[in-house]
């Protein structure tokens, strides 16, 4: 373990490390594009100079391995100055997109410039042009004016995805990330390179122009795709969620995700919820309180002789809800009729080789810890088809569209008498189903804090995020009231604010 | 010690008062019929004040010059704005050249309070505050305005060109 010293500081750090990796573990700024920790050293922005005593000319910090006894500085005038103009080489064909550029406002130039540059541009000559809004393919748009030609994305697709779409095409100052013969960009992983542009040549075609990331805050959860568990950070305001990124997590994902987990938010949306309890069957639907629907179904549930009762569980929530659930179905309505629902089961161990996972669920493994066995999908049906089991409490999908066997399930339990169905969104095949039902709204995972436990056994608890529908209950609270207690309802959290609107106009009255 | 003093009976008689008044009143009708041009009023319908060219008046969203709207709908002036009456929604454009604009934009008047920190912010010289003060309204509801109000009122006859355009920009290697 060689010892140096950054700036002063002593640092510490593994035999083989570089320069910049030695900075990052002294948590000393320095400036730099191409270098990034989940891929090989391309050393071409020339940024990352440091100043190496002993040595008469600048290194660069990504690409010079650490000694034992090496005293490294990047505060001194020669580094700033060669920081500063290295940074107007890269900007001299840069456009001046701010305004319509997604990346303004968490751009790698743009901080760059403010931290080290801050010069009067010294380039006389007119700008090169190149190839804007360049469809690259399903998820992704380049612009290759903006490009700074780091070579991250190409290292991506070479190292990470290994699907090796993008190069870089012409010389000198001509030169352009791009595809070969416009073949498409399109893999499971092709967001990542969005991820990794520092400045806005790509940008995601899902995101794009439909919020200033300035207007947008983050919350610290677990991708519920499937059961990788990747760490994500979502991208919330008061209108809803916008996006989700990978977070920094070694053990489990790296730096990166799959372009599958960054839909996830997509049902969390109000637009996807739903929003009140509704009781009744085809054609007789009543909407009401959250509680009044909970409070019935559970009277429901107790009403039932034990033998009549199952419950269906889904691999989607956390391992404090299932604890909670199991407590109250074995304790204190004392069934034993407990079913797993899984949603492709022949697809469970398939596994893309990087990161994707067959088992679209985050906590399937949580489920079998927490239950052990489980009853037999034929016995439920026989119940159900002899009308033995009379009430069905399902713990649906909260992300509806990893479960390709919908409808068919609903058919298939709607033969119960009473159907409670606890679920994050609203279902038109529930709206026709025949039996009495209960359909209750629960929070998705950004809302409520717990933890998954994922294909490798793998415990990570997240926080709650922010609220979108504040009505909703978790799976642990409408345990509570199936089993006859209340909860507090004045702390309730509060739910979002809706989208800015010119708000009085509606209400001046008109002439 | 404060004491509170009583008004006297004679403050109860107010007509000196009145007629005081009435006196400082006629000696400067008086003075201003022999002194008209010194007058500090104006006969507000027929005669109008006009204010000088930085005036912070209703605002206006500039045209490039075919006509259509300048804007980028880089909300900057709706961060900037600390009224929060300016509400953008962006959009793909279907010109690759322009890329991104407004589909829709408006301010809601009765919020706003002329500071012209929009005017400050934006990039692109697209909204100005231009010199117009009368604006009535036959009720509330009509002070949200939009783009075809900002940008294409009759008053700015076909929209004002914004001295940024971006073709020439282009050409020039910029």
């Amino acid at each position: 373990m060689p010892k140096l010293k950054i700036n002063g500081k002593e640092v510490e750090v593994p035999q083989g490390s570089t320069i910049i990796q030695a900075f990052k573990a002294a948590g000393t700024d320095i400036c730099h594009y191409c270098w990034h920790p989940g891929l090989s050293v391309a050393g071409v922005c020339r940024l990352c100079m440091v100043q190496i005593e002993g040595m008469p000319k600048l290194q660069i910090a990504c690409n010079t391995e650490v000694k034992e006894g090496m005293v490294v500085n990047n505060q001194s005038e020669m580094v700033k100055e060669t920081v500063r103009w290295g940074l107007d080489f890269h900007l001299i064909n840069h456009p001046l997109d701010c305004p319509i550029c997604d990346q303004a406002g968490e751009c790698g130039l743009q901080d760059q410039y403010m931290q080290f540059g801050k010069y009067d541009p010294e380039m006389a000559e007119p700008k090169v042009k190149k190839h804007k809004v360049v469809d690259l393919g399903p998820t992704v748009m380049l612009d290759t004016e903006r490009c700074i030609l780091c070579s991250r994305c190409v290292r991506f697709t070479d190292e990470v995805s290994k699907t090796n779409e993008l190069g870089i095409f012409n010389r000198g100052d001509r030169s352009e990330i791009g595809t070969v013969q416009g073949k498409p960009l399109d893999n499971n992983y092709s967001l990542n390179t969005v991820d990794i542009c520092p400045v806005g040549a790509l940008t995601s075609k899902d995101f794009r122009f439909r919020q200033r990331v300035w207007y947008l805050k983050e919350a610290d959860s677990i991708c519920p795709g499937c059961s990788t568990g990747c760490n994500v950070k979502v991208h919330y305001n008061e209108e809803g969620l916008w996006r989700v990124k990978p977070r920094e997590n070694k053990d489990v994902n790296g730096y990166w995700m799959c372009d599958v987990g960054r839909d996830t938010y997509k049902f969390v949306n109000l637009k996807a919820r739903l929003l009140s309890g509704k009781v009744g069957k085809r054609g007789s639907w009543q909407e009401v309180e959250v509680a009044d629907a909970a409070r019935s179904a559970g009277l429901k549930l107790r009403e039932t002789p034990a033998e009549g009762i199952a419950l269906v569980v889904t691999g989607q929530y956390t391992n404090e809800e299932y604890k909670a659930l199991f407590d109250l179905f074995s304790g204190a309505l004392k069934s034993k009729n407990i079913y797993h629902w899984q949603n492709n089961p022949e697809k469970v161990n398939e596994f893309d080789g990087l990161l994707f996972r067959g088992d679209r669920n985050p906590n399937t493994k949580g489920l079998q810890a927490a239950m052990g066995t489980f009853g037999r999908w034929e016995d439920l049906q026989s119940g159900l088809a002899s009308k033995k089991i009379k009430t069905v409490l399902v713990a649906g999908p909260e992300n509806q569209a990893t479960f390709p066997d919908l409808k068919e399930k609903i058919t298939l339990l709607a033969q119960a008498q009473s159907l409670i169905w606890l679920t994050a969104g609203h279902n038109e095949a529930l709206d026709q189903s025949g039996a009495d039902t209960w359909q209750i709204p629960l929070k998705t995972y950004i809302e409520k804090a717990g933890s998954f436990t994922n294909h490798a056994g793998k415990v990570q608890s997240f926080k709650a995020g922010t609220t979108i529908v504040p009505q909703a209950l978790t799976l642990t609270e409408a345990s509570e009231i199936f089993a006859g207690r209340d909860l507090d309802w004045n702390l309730r959290p509060r739910g979002l604010g809706g989208p800015k609107v010119n708000y009085t106009t509606g209400q001046r009255g008109t002439l | 010690m404060s004491l509170v003093k009583k008004p006297s009976g004679l403050a109860n008689w107010f007509l000196p008062g009145i007629l005081l008044g009435m006196l400082f009143t006629l000696k400067k009708m008086i003075y201003n019929i022999f002194h008209q041009s010194k007058m500090e009023t104006l006969n507000y319908p027929e005669e109008k004040y006009q204010y000088g060219p930085r005036f912070k008046g209703n605002h206006v969203l500039t045209v490039k010059k075919d006509g259509s709207l300048r804007c980028t709908a880089c909300m900057l002036c709706a961060t900037n704005c600390p009224a929060q009456c300016i509400k953008i929604h962006a959009a793909e454009h279907d010109d690759p050249s322009v890329e991104k604009f407004p589909i829709s934009y408006e301010i809601d008047v009765l919020r706003c309070v002329f500071c012209g920190f929009c005017e400050e912010a934006c990039p692109v010289d697209a909204i100005r505050m231009g010199p117009e003060w009368q604006t009535a309204a036959l009720n509330g509801s009509k002070f949200t305005y939009d783009i075809q109000q900002l940008a294409y009122r009759p008053q700015l006859k076909g929209g004002v060109v914004s001295v940024l355009d971006e073709a020439e920009r282009h050409k020039a290697g910029i």
